[in-house]
């Protein structure tokens, strides 16, 4: 390759050109798509947040930025910003700690009927988020079954209505996400697992190291890249959050449990429509989404 | 490459700048709405009794829910392209200042195409904006007080004793009777504030003011509603549910004494069949103190819009069928849909006694409750007031003072009307 290389120098150009050019023509289509479903109406997202009045009639505001500015003083807004944020803090960490645990003991290698419990965990990922939201509220309904059960053990000596409370709504929403999304995060951590060499173990039992220090010493340093991305992946999901806001608890009681997303689409689609602020607050949005991202990369991946 | 981005990005750009493409004059009628035992059903025989005059009109009725087509119109509308909706479609009384206040190019002017009299005047207010008519009325949310009468017998009352009557009789004939049966007299979605919307209506009062500003902060009457309504949660009279499937559940399994609410409640009354003839109705309770008080108001409710540039003087023409007192009384026996056309209760279907509802003639009364609701105003932002009230009545109930609640209410919806 070489000496073709020195003796037609020319050619060996044309043939590098054409080969990056065969590259862009593969990447053209999926470029066009992304640049036109994806960065096109970001642009226009951009552009309608500076924009104010009737939905067909939208003008520049006055000042440009009036939209961002007014979205501090919109106390729904602001609510809906601390409910979201108390979703984030709350059941993130609790939710990746609890597949973290779950995926260990999966991955121990005498635990019996392993295929059971791993289809256990994960199947509620399977179910519809519409259709788990609603049997949530149903099941913490002031009749519901879990009032039932947790009269009938005497833990609580009446019925709660839980949806009614603004700590017990919020709770709800947490204890529905924690159930519904755990398993899926188990997944990638049981499958980077199993890349983790079982010696590796047996060495370290060996030398004296129980549980506990395997699991922080080994397992979690080796499976930080993919921590680091359920990390990124539940902030974001979360920050997203609106079957939940809508279907388990609509919001209320009084908006302590709306979500952002939650109230985007109703300043949109059932009050009044203001595309300019619900478009607004949807940037508002992407930039959690980026700074939080950012914050996880920095702190989490050191090399 | 980047020169491809910036003309991706101009043609774009330019394809979405193209002008109003309106939606096409075909001879066909396709007519959106969502309900396919009620308004659906009603369409489908208004198409019937149409197609005998006219046998060549193609009509397509779709199931379209009532969201979606709010969603479809904002969409279409938005892009400028209006061919993508249909010739006739239903709007809920609620939003229809909404949508025609947010998206005018999408409804056709009425006013001068059709012929308004004889529809009761508080179902035509829902639809008229700026004094210009944009929906020809279909089914009437009049309010009923419906009632177990072999739980008031039990209690020692009669349905005669709930007739007329103030929210303070209410109150403690409902506390007797809870005494007596254990069952309180009314359920209700916690935070929905239909109950709340329906005591207001029934003075004539309304959260804005003629000139379309908030009234929330200083409205007597709104303040006497969320007063009655808390002595009657307090009271236990009224029991507060979470979701709309715990308040069907509350009628159905018989845990409340009864309900008051539009008209259609009477279909789900209608299907528990166990419950024949232990139920009667009569007109609500009302406002002790606030002016204008009345026994009568109206919940939910819709009407029909008709979109321009489309088929308009063909659907003005077959809508000619809502003014048709043969077919208010074809509709009724299937769908239970109530008119709000005054002639139509001369019919036979109207004053046929309800054999489910001890022999009342339950069309009859309610086509002449409804002719005595008092208007309201809903406005554009009826649904931002709505949610900033209901956000006011829980932060009450949960011990916060409710005038400063109210206030706090008007900011909200100011706030939103400031943009």
């Amino acid at each position: 390759m070489t000496n073709n290389a020195n003796a037609r120098p020319r050619r060996q150009l044309t043939l590098q050109k054409k080969q990056n050019l065969t590259g862009w023509i593969f990447l053209l289509p999926a470029t066009i798509l992304i640049v036109w479903m994806s960065f096109y109406p970001m642009v226009r997202a951009f552009i309608v947040s500076l924009q104010r009045g009737k939905p067909t009639a939208l003008q520049f505001s006055e000042p440009l930025w009036r939209n961002y500015e007014r979205m501090l003083q919109d106390k729904v807004f602001v609510q809906s910003l601390i409910n979201t944020f108390t979703y984030l803090i709350i059941q993130v960490p609790i939710m990746l700690v609890l597949a973290l645990i779950f995926a260990s003991l999966l991955n121990m290698k005498d635990l019996k009927f392993k295929g059971i419990f791993r289809t256990c965990i994960f199947l509620p990922c399977a179910t519809a988020l519409v259709s788990y939201s609603i049997i949530f509220r149903t099941m913490f309904s002031y009749d519901g079954m879990v009032n039932a059960v947790l009269v009938s053990m005497h833990i609580l000596k009446e019925p709660v209505n839980w949806l009614n409370d603004p700590i017990g709504a919020k709770a709800v929403i947490i204890i529905a996400l924690i159930w519904r999304w755990t398993g899926y995060n188990m997944v990638f951590y049981l499958s980077s697992m199993q890349s983790i060499d079982y010696s590796i173990y047996e060495a370290a039992r060996i030398d004296g190291a129980g549980a506990w220090t395997q699991l922080t010493k080994i397992t979690m340093p080796l499976l930080k890249p993919i921590i680091l991305v359920t990390a990124i992946m539940s902030t974001n999901g979360t920050l997203q959050l609106y079957d939940e806001s809508v279907n388990l608890t609509n919001g209320g009681p009084a908006n302590m449990s709306i979500t952002m997303s939650h109230y985007i689409y109703n300043t949109t689609f059932v009050t009044s429509p203001n595309f300019g602020y619900a478009a607004a607050m949807s940037f508002v949005i992407l930039l959690f989404v980026a700074v939080l991202s950012g914050i996880q990369m920095k702190v989490g991946d050191k090399r | 490459m980047k020169k491809i981005l910036s003309v991706l990005l101009v043609l774009t750009l330019v394809l979405s700048l193209t002008p109003l493409a309106l939606a096409e004059e075909d001879g066909k009628i396709v007519i959106w709405t969502w309900d396919p035992k009620f308004n659906i059903a009603a369409m489908n025989i208004a198409a019937d009794m149409y197609h005998v005059d006219h046998p060549d009109v193609e009509i397509e009725v779709q199931e379209v829910l009532s969201d979606d087509i709010e969603q479809n119109v904002a969409t279409a509308a938005t892009a400028g392209d209006l061919s993508t909706l249909p010739d006739i479609m239903l709007c809920q009384d609620n939003s229809f200042q909404k949508m025609v206040t947010n998206y005018p190019e999408v409804y056709t002017d009425l006013t001068d195409l059709y012929d308004f009299e004889g529809f009761g005047p508080a179902k035509q207010a829902y639809s008229i904006i700026d004094g210009r008519h944009y929906g020809i009325p279909f089914d009437a949310g009049t309010v009923v007080g419906a009632y177990r009468t072999d739980y008031l017998e039990q209690a020692g009352y009669t349905i005669d004793d709930l007739k007329d009557i103030t929210w303070d009789r209410l109150i403690e004939i409902g506390k007797d009777v809870k005494e007596k049966t254990g069952y309180p007299m009314f359920s209700g979605q916690a935070g929905s504030v239909d109950a709340i919307m329906i005591m207001l209506q029934s003075c004539g009062a309304s959260m804005f003011n003629e000139d379309g500003s908030v009234n929330l902060k200083d409205n007597e009457p709104l303040k006497e509603v969320v007063a009655d309504y808390m002595a009657m949660v307090e009271a236990g009279v009224f029991v507060e549910v979470n979701s709309w499937d715990e308040y069907i559940g509350t009628l159905s399994n018989g845990s409340v004494v009864g309900t008051f609410n539009g008209c259609w409640i009477l279909a789900t009354i209608l299907s528990l069949d166990d419950q024949a003839g232990k139920w009667d109705i009569t007109n609500m309770p009302k406002l002790a103190n606030a002016e204008g008080a009345t026994n009568y108001s109206n919940n939910g409710g819709s009407s029909w819009a008709i979109t321009q540039g489309t088929d308009v003087d063909l659907a003005v023409d077959f809508m000619q069928m809502y003014r048709n007192v043969e077919f208010y009384n074809a509709i009724l026996p299937t769908t239970s849909a109530i008119a709000t056309f005054s002639p139509a209760k001369e019919g036979e279907a109207y004053s046929a006694p309800s054999e489910f509802f001890n022999g009342t003639p339950i069309f009859a009364t309610i086509l002449e409750f409804g002719e005595q609701v008092p208007s309201n105003i809903t406005g554009a932002y009826y649904y931002d007031a709505r949610n900033a009230v209901s956000t006011a009545v829980t932060n009450a109930m949960n011990g916060g003072d409710i005038d400063a609640e109210l206030a706090t209410a008007e900011d909200t919806v100011n706030f939103a009307m400031g943009f």
